[in-house]
């Protein structure tokens, strides 16, 4: 760890926070509940503020430069670019199920379902981000 | 080859400055200065002067383009 900067370290930690906060709940449980996301956006951010604080504690130089813009730039691109390719497969699956008469749109469970696929694709998106940044930094940039 | 090569590795040795050495001066982080060395990535032009400077070479002594080079 101590070849890595101090973004790289921030970085891993937020994989981690994002990997140990988001796979149990889109792969443990269902996700069928508007308290069980509230509760993964407070254990994420909590997660997040502990290992961020551990790692600026640990690190005396703390500075950032072009590069790390420029890989930070990457990864936001990656994002986007994953999280708008969501958004189409999703709309083109809703035109899909709402065109074969499968879509009940007035189920409050419905609601609740096209919640939390959005919120996935959100996941997915920043999971992403972070991954893209990682692999920037891994091969220099 | 890459479009930008550098000598800085052979500049900072004839100094016997380190890479934290000269990432200090030049206010980037020593990871950058491995990554520029390594010709994996091109700084900007206030870096690159500011590098030149930091080794006490023109700018031209420190970095070169080849057109025919891969971006």
């Amino acid at each position: 760890m101590a070849s890595l900067s101090y973004r790289e370290k921030s970085l891993y930690a937020s994989l981690i926070a994002e990997v140990v906060i988001y796979v149990p709940y889109f792969f443990l449980h269902g996700h069928d509940s508007v308290v069980k996301v509230a509760a993964m956006i407070i254990g994420i951010i909590i997660l997040q503020v502990i290992l961020q604080t551990v790692i600026a504690a640990y690190t005396r130089n703390r500075l950032t430069d072009e590069r790390d813009r420029l890989i930070e730039l990457r990864g936001y691109r990656a994002g986007y670019f994953t999280f708008a390719s969501l958004m189409l497969l999703g709309l083109a699956l809703l035109w899909f199920h709402a065109s074969i008469g499968h879509l009940h749109l007035d189920s409050a469970r419905m609601s609740l379902h096209f919640l939390s696929v959005f919120f996935g694709m959100l996941v997915i998106a920043d999971i992403t981000k972070t991954a893209a940044q990682l692999i920037a930094y891994r091969r220099a940039l | 080859m890459p479009a930008i090569r550098n000598q800085i590795r052979e500049l900072r040795a004839a100094r016997e400055m380190t890479q934290q050495d000269l990432a200090d001066q030049v206010g980037v982080t020593r990871q950058t200065v491995i990554a520029i060395e390594q010709d994996k990535y091109s700084p900007s032009l206030e870096t690159a002067f500011k590098v030149a400077l930091a080794l006490g070479v023109t700018l031209e002594q420190c970095f070169q383009f080849d057109p025919r080079g891969r971006r």
